[in-house]
């Protein structure tokens, strides 16, 4: 009690750290860069880490190697850790906010609902264009993207919100199937009425790491990284917000500023991630509870992890679907799923109610 | 009897047979009927080559038309419609069963991940033995989704839970990826037969393709209409129903075994078609009320006006482009679905 009378108390202060979380976090950042070194040396022409290394530090224009790093690999695995890292923030944000342990961007619709908006700016390009110029070309996909995600997310809480439960998992989870349904009826209904467009985002909706080019990268950084810092801005409230909404409004958070800041920031870095990536789902949902397991629960903590094992899991999961069935390509997507399910399929025989 | 009667029950007696009806679920029903003989005379008669239907009747009782006619009816139109209305009576029943077992209104086959079993086991036989004919395909599907009903059932450890219906969606998402990792790596040609199938359109419709479902579609109306007494009484709970004499275990066996079956011969034949097994049990409720046997036959009904109006306009929309029924069944089933969960909404 006599803490909470200085001033400097008033804000939770980060409690002193156990050497094992230390070792577990280091660990994972160790983990991460040693999954870029594998992603940039593995392929149809293996290259050595060492080469790897020093084709990053010090590139040498003629050599094959450094070539093939920096030319060819480089961009895929940028674009993975910048995907991946909006993905395991995104739902850290969104668990955190519906304090419900099965939302992901997936589940709650938003991967359907920014393919939903890209393939529909395809669609109706001409009339796009005649509004306002530039809207569906490629400049404006992260844009785009983000635009749908955040209608159909919002659509989906709206309606779970209803109700004396409010956001409960059940409801949460048959609102997003419902909405991520319908939004992908949409979608293929005109995938199917118009071979162009199929054409034109077919590998891209497979959530795919290929095909990317640097202005893509260029385009998707700036929502992700305002995404990033909104959410670290965010990161005390949400604390705040965790202990109860009696408690938060107490320790004066304004719940519904803070609650549509972060999944306004939450909108954003699912669009950067599908812009960039495609579709990838359950990075989301596997990502927080693992690092909830090794950090805690303070969120100050937890939205860097995620970030960090958002950006490894994205990784491993494309090496393995460049490298499983080589030289054949599986979809990132799926291989992120055939990972996420089983959490969530826990996760679910789990819950109670 | 008064009881019965109170309840809107009519005796009718032939001899020593006796049976009771509901003369307002029957003049429903047979109105639903009517109405699905229309609907095909209309679906039977549009397309590109649009035909008359006092020529649409006349090919059917083989009367005289023009050989071109006849063709378009006989091998192309017919066996179309018949399959909509096979798999859309079947989902409709095997949905109406499922939520009857589990007493949960959100319950269908489709959502707990059958659909996405018989997919993959279907996959599965078209790309590992290509020389299968099309008959074997129900056989495969249904092995699939009965396993996925049995590990859904298995892992929710509870059927009547809101578990059963969180770990099947679980489980149609880890299958849906398992089906995404086969597209990705099959050769180009089996995916795309195989793409056809599972965006759920009925353009492959074939006499061949009609038997096997067709088949499994009546053993398993036979095997939930002869359930559909206990299953009434199991709905006043279990001990009441033990003590009316209702085997529970083997009651509950027999009804998921059936709609699952049903579910995945259906998808074998016309691949997915999702919310029919959703929808149609409760606007058969909305038309007939409680009272299995009725609202099983009704499910029917309506599911198969529903499948055969789904593939209808999509065939006819965007003409001469064809959209699968599985894609306008989503977009006017999901509405619907919102609105029930809204009606449900402080119980979830």
């Amino acid at each position: 009690m006599t803490v909470a009378a200085s001033p400097a108390a008033r804000r939770p202060r980060l409690r002193p750290l156990r050497l094992g979380r230390v070792a577990g976090m280091l660990g994972l950042v160790a983990l991460l860069l040693a999954l870029a070194l594998a992603h940039l040396g593995v392929g149809a022409r293996p290259v050595a880490p060492w080469t790897v290394v020093e084709a990053l530090l010090a590139f040498d224009p003629d050599s094959f190697d450094h070539n093939v790093v920096v030319s060819l690999r480089l961009l895929r695995c940028l674009a993975g850790l910048a995907a991946g890292a909006a993905l395991g923030l995104c739902g850290a944000l969104v668990q955190s906010v519906t304090r419900n342990p099965l939302g992901e961007p997936h589940v709650l619709g938003l991967n359907a609902g920014a393919a939903l908006a890209v393939v529909s700016a395809l669609t109706f390009a001409p009339a796009l264009e005649r509004i306002l110029p530039g809207l569906s070309g490629p400049a404006a996909r992260p844009f785009l993207a983000a635009l749908g995600a955040g209608a159909v997310f919002g659509l989906v809480v709206a309606t779970a919100r209803a109700g004396r439960g409010g956001l409960t998992p059940l409801k949460v989870t048959l609102c997003g199937v419902a909405f991520s349904a319908f939004a992908a009826a949409l979608t293929s209904a005109q995938l199917i009425l118009d071979d162009q467009t199929l054409a034109a985002v077919r590998l891209w909706l497979a959530g795919d790491l290929s095909g990317q080019s640097y202005a893509a990268l260029q385009m998707a950084l700036p929502p992700l990284l305002f995404g990033l810092t909104l959410a670290l801005l965010l990161s005390g409230r949400l604390n705040a917000l965790a202990l109860g909404e009696d408690v938060a409004r107490g320790l004066g958070v304004d719940l519904a500023r803070t609650r549509f800041a972060a999944l306004a920031a939450a909108a954003l870095l699912c669009g950067a991630a599908v812009s960039l990536a495609g579709p990838i789902g359950f990075v989301g949902l596997v990502v927080p509870h693992a690092v909830r397991g090794m950090a805690g629960r303070d969120m100050r903590l937890v939205l860097p992890l995620s970030a960090v094992a958002g950006a490894a899991l994205v990784l491993a999961a494309d090496l393995a679907a460049r490298t499983l069935f080589a030289p054949r390509e599986l979809a990132t997507g799926a291989m992120t799923a055939l990972v996420g399910v089983p959490v969530f399929l826990l996760l679910a025989a789990r819950s109670r109610r | 009897m008064t009881a019965a009667r109170a309840a809107g029950y009519a005796r009718f007696a032939c001899g020593p047979l006796a049976f009771r009806l509901r003369p307002r679920v029957v003049a429903t029903c047979v109105g639903l009927a009517c109405a699905i003989g229309a609907g095909a005379l209309v679906a039977l008669s549009s397309g590109s080559l649009p035909i008359p239907a006092a020529q649409v009747l006349a090919a059917l009782v083989r009367a005289q038309v023009p050989a071109e006619v006849a063709q378009v009816i006989w091998d192309i139109r017919l066996p179309r419609v018949l399959l909509a209305m096979l798999a859309g009576a079947m989902l409709g029943l095997a949905g109406a069963a499922m939520q009857a077992l589990t007493r949960n209104s959100l319950a269908d086959p489709g959502l707990i991940g059958v659909k996405e079993g018989a997919s993959v086991a279907v996959l599965a036989l078209i790309l590992a033995v290509p020389a299968a004919g099309v008959g074997l395909r129900p056989v495969a599907g249904m092995a699939g989704g009965l396993a996925v009903a049995l590990a859904v059932a298995g892992l929710a450890r509870d059927l009547s839970g809101v578990r059963f219906v969180l770990v099947g969606i679980g489980m149609s998402w880890l299958l849906s990826a398992a089906l995404l990792v086969f597209i990705t790596t099959a050769d180009i040609n089996d995916v795309e037969t195989a793409l056809v199938w599972l965006a759920g359109s009925l353009h492959a419709a074939s006499w061949p393709l009609l038997p096997a479902p067709a088949a499994w579609g009546a053993a398993g109306a036979v095997l939930l209409l002869a359930t559909a007494r206990g299953a009434d009484a199991a709905l006043l709970g279990d001990p009441v129903a033990t003590g009316l004499g209702v085997r529970l275990k083997a009651l509950s066996a027999a009804r998921l075994a059936a709609p699952v079956l049903m579910t995945a011969a259906a998808v074998s034949a016309v691949g997915s078609l999702g919310f029919v097994g959703l929808m149609a049990p409760h606007m058969a409720r909305f038309a007939v009320g409680g009272g299995q046997s009725a609202l099983l036959v009704a499910s029917a009904l309506v599911g198969a006006a529903m499948v055969l109006a789904a593939d209808t306009v999509g065939r006819l929309l965007f003409a001469p482009l064809q959209i699968p029924a599985g894609i306008v069944m989503t977009v006017a089933g999901v509405p619907l679905f919102l609105f029930l969960l809204w009606r449900r909404r402080d119980q979830l």
